[in-house]
């Protein structure tokens, strides 16, 4: 093979002498974090709204809750992020969609995937609670009704904080998936880790070293999340029940 | 307020429906390989012979790491080289559709690796005992017994990670290539109705992946009595 | 001549001893009965027989040849050797026919006519002919182990092994599938069964083993078993079964 290696390319000075490619790199590496966090605080917040509103007594925020999620489920992320970006602005009225046009453009692309992965992931999050909730004992929520606790009460002392226990080995699946699904944001131009590995081999020609380099840094969050949830999973679990000490 | 007009999508009809059929190369290419070196993989990964078990879980492992993003990009970059090494392509001809295959096909193996391995491991162990009873050797009893219950089981499963493939081909935009939503995308690039384009290609996927899931879920009754 | 012979064999998961030097033969045309309380290894015992599971000390010859040899064609000896499970364990996505017919088509090489030619003459024999189309889900318990056993009489067995055959089943169907094992046993199959069926063990067996903590602790001819059995541990086994 004809590849020459050089993994000092890391640390030489990026065309607009301000950097080095290693420090684009890791620049993307806290874009994807922050993008990712932030998009699951909102995805975990709609999510178990959602999830929620699938299982209380009303038909009709019940199918609210499903149709929200059908519409997130049934259409691919990009084409979902390109609405975010291209098509919401020019649907709002003028001048709102104006002074969103004029904020720079780093601001509108993170906004604009943030909201997107937010929303998209809230989908998600909605059927693992929805089936959380659904795999408690029936008993439990007239228990919590009985007590003479309102619904609302009943969901939040009673039937949350045993159903999001319950789904927290699939929540962290969906938690990891969030970092990947971030890389989506390269396409609308956000400098994030994708995006700045493209990058480097467009200035340095050096694929594999680059690749190599981003690969190991997403296999880095991934690991550190899981041991972050097992942590959570340790510390949540409630005495007596199945896996506790 | 925005005032729309659809009349480029009239004119764009072959060009989409050429996209149509590239993004539907793409998912049956990858389910197809998906499934057999995915079941191999499976199968590697439950085997009794430590490093070959070690090296499958190692794949999958790396695969599912990694933003799908970033595998089309990998062997989009990657493969041209390879290519030039081994069997001397030229260089310049255009790689993108062939890159795009494979790295779609190496990456859902991964993903339906996890699903076949669950599916393998619903089938009872008492199955296997009792082919292995009747004489059958390793490679008969997971293809007459094992395999045929496991598919079964997870195809639900199987055609659920169908439909997100399906919505993931999308993903080729990132080296340029014109699947659907490519084609949709340049469209509304060339006549400036870039909004109306994308509302477009939104609502024909959703149409197709609902009405596929609606389909998985009737499936998955019909199995359930 | 003995068809099964076990010498000395122990066997360990990680530290937990299973099987004890556990020696013992079963003759052609002999009906050995193998019983003793739950965990005792006497399921683990007869699934090294057909080498379902492996051991790490002793020798298992089954029609003289042995397991252990790295030459034997386990394949081969286990189509050869019968076997029905505690859980029938018919494959559920194939026809009662086909169940009968896979293993001598794919094993033994017989033509699709011939296996299911065969195959329904066993059925006929266990009394299940009329149920020859129909998948094993649509079966009762009983009917499922008969079919079990007509699918490893199928290979034409030179020995059949027997694992806890009627205690998953129903009460009401444990008869009929002890009636086609005791018809086998007086036709002169040789048989190794590990059952709790002790009215079974009386009618047709020629000896018992009664095992306890992996290890064999008699091994009697029937009369001898049932009439003067040595240790005090089956004294109490035997009085526990009889009073139900």
């Amino acid at each position: 093979m004809s590849y020459s290696w050089n993994w000092a390319v890391f640390l030489s000075p990026t065309p607009s002498g301000d950097s080095t490619y290693i420090g684009w790199l890791l620049q993307g590496l806290q874009w994807t974090l922050m993008l990712s966090l932030g998009a699951w605080v909102i995805a975990f917040l709609l999510g178990t709204l959602l999830g929620v509103l699938r299982t209380v007594p009303s038909r009709w925020l019940s199918r609210l809750a499903a149709a929200y999620v059908e519409a997130f489920r049934n259409v691919p992320l990009l084409v979902q992020l390109f609405t975010w970006y291209f098509v919401i602005p020019e649907l709002l009225p003028r001048p709102w969609g104006d002074a969103v046009k004029q904020t720079d453009p780093l601001t509108q692309q993170f906004f604009a995937a943030l909201l997107c992965l937010g929303c998209f992931t809230a989908a998600r999050v909605c059927e693992q609670v929805r089936a959380g909730i659904g795999s408690l004992p029936r008993g439990q929520r007239a228990a919590g009704l009985a007590l003479g606790l309102t619904l609302p009460q009943t969901y939040c002392y009673v039937l949350l904080p045993g159903a999001l226990r319950l789904i927290l080995p699939p929540l962290t699946s969906e938690f990891l998936n969030v970092f990947k699904n971030s890389a989506v944001a390269s396409t609308i131009g956000l400098i994030e880790l994708s995006r700045q590995s493209q990058q480097l081999v467009d200035y340095t020609a050096q694929t594999y070293e680059a690749f190599i380099v981003v690969t190991l840094m997403y296999m880095l969050i991934n690991v550190a999340v899981m041991f972050g949830m097992r942590w959570l999973e340790h510390r949540t679990r409630i005495p007596g029940t199945l896996g506790s000490k | 307020m925005y005032e729309f007009d659809w009349s480029s999508i009239l004119g764009a009809l072959p060009i989409l429906s050429h996209g149509m059929l590239v993004t539907l190369e793409i998912t049956l290419t990858a389910i197809v390989i998906g499934i057999l070196w995915g079941t191999l993989l499976a199968l590697a990964r439950l085997s009794d012979i430590r490093p070959l078990a070690w090296l499958a879980a190692g794949y999958v492992n790396l695969f599912r790491a990694v933003p799908l993003v970033m595998v089309i990009l990998w062997f989009y970059l990657i493969v041209p080289a390879l290519l030039k090494d081994v069997i001397g392509a030229a260089a310049g001809s255009d790689i993108r559709m062939v890159s795009a295959l494979v790295a779609f096909a190496l990456f859902e193996s991964a993903y339906y690796a996890e699903i076949i391995r669950a599916g393998v491991q619903s089938v009872p162990k008492g199955q296997v005992n009792a082919a292995y009873a009747l004489g059958m050797p390793y490679a008969l009893t997971m293809r007459l017994v094992v395999l045929p219950q496991a598919f079964r089981n997870m195809l639900p499963l199987l055609l659920t990670q169908v439909i997100i493939l399906f919505q993931d081909t999308s993903l080729v935009y990132v080296i340029g290539l014109a699947d659907f939503f490519g084609a949709a995308y340049k469209v509304g690039d060339r006549d400036g109705r870039l909004v109306e384009m994308v509302l477009f290609a939104g609502a024909v996927y959703f149409v197709l992946c609902f009405g596929a899931s609606l389909l998985v879920r009737q499936l998955r009754k019909r199995f359930a009595t | 001549m003995s068809m099964i012979e076990i010498d000395q064999v122990s066997k360990w998961y990680g530290a937990f001893q299973v099987l004890a030097d556990c020696s013992t033969q079963v003759n052609k045309g002999e009906v050995v009965v193998v019983c003793g309380p739950s965990g005792s290894g006497k399921s683990t015992l007869i699934r090294c027989v057909n080498g379902l599971e492996g051991i790490q000390q002793g020798n298992i010859i089954v029609n003289g040849i042995a397991l252990a040899d790295l030459k034997t064609n386990l394949s081969k000896l286990r189509s050869r050797v019968g076997m029905v499970f505690q859980n029938f364990e018919l494959f559920p996505h194939l026809s009662v026919t086909d169940n009968l017919t896979i293993g001598q088509i794919r094993m033994l090489g017989r033509s699709k006519e011939e296996a299911q030619a065969r195959g329904l003459k066993m059925l006929d024999r266990v009394g299940l002919k009329a149920q020859a189309a129909k998948y094993p889900g649509a079966l009762s318990g009983g009917q499922q182990q008969r079919v079990a056993i007509a699918r490893a009489l199928a290979m034409d067995p030179i020995c059949m092994l027997f694992d806890e055959p009627t205690s998953a089943l129903d009460p009401e169907m444990v008869k009929e599938v002890l009636d086609v094992m005791v018809e086998l046993a007086t036709e002169g199959m040789t048989m190794m069964c590990v059952t709790h069926e002790m009215g079974f063990a009386r009618k047709v067996a020629d000896r018992v083993i009664f095992m306890d903590h992996g290890r064999i602790v008699e091994d009697a001819a029937k009369s001898d078993f049932f009439g003067t059995p040595r240790s005090e541990r089956v004294q109490l086994f035997l009085s526990k079964i009889l009073q139900h």
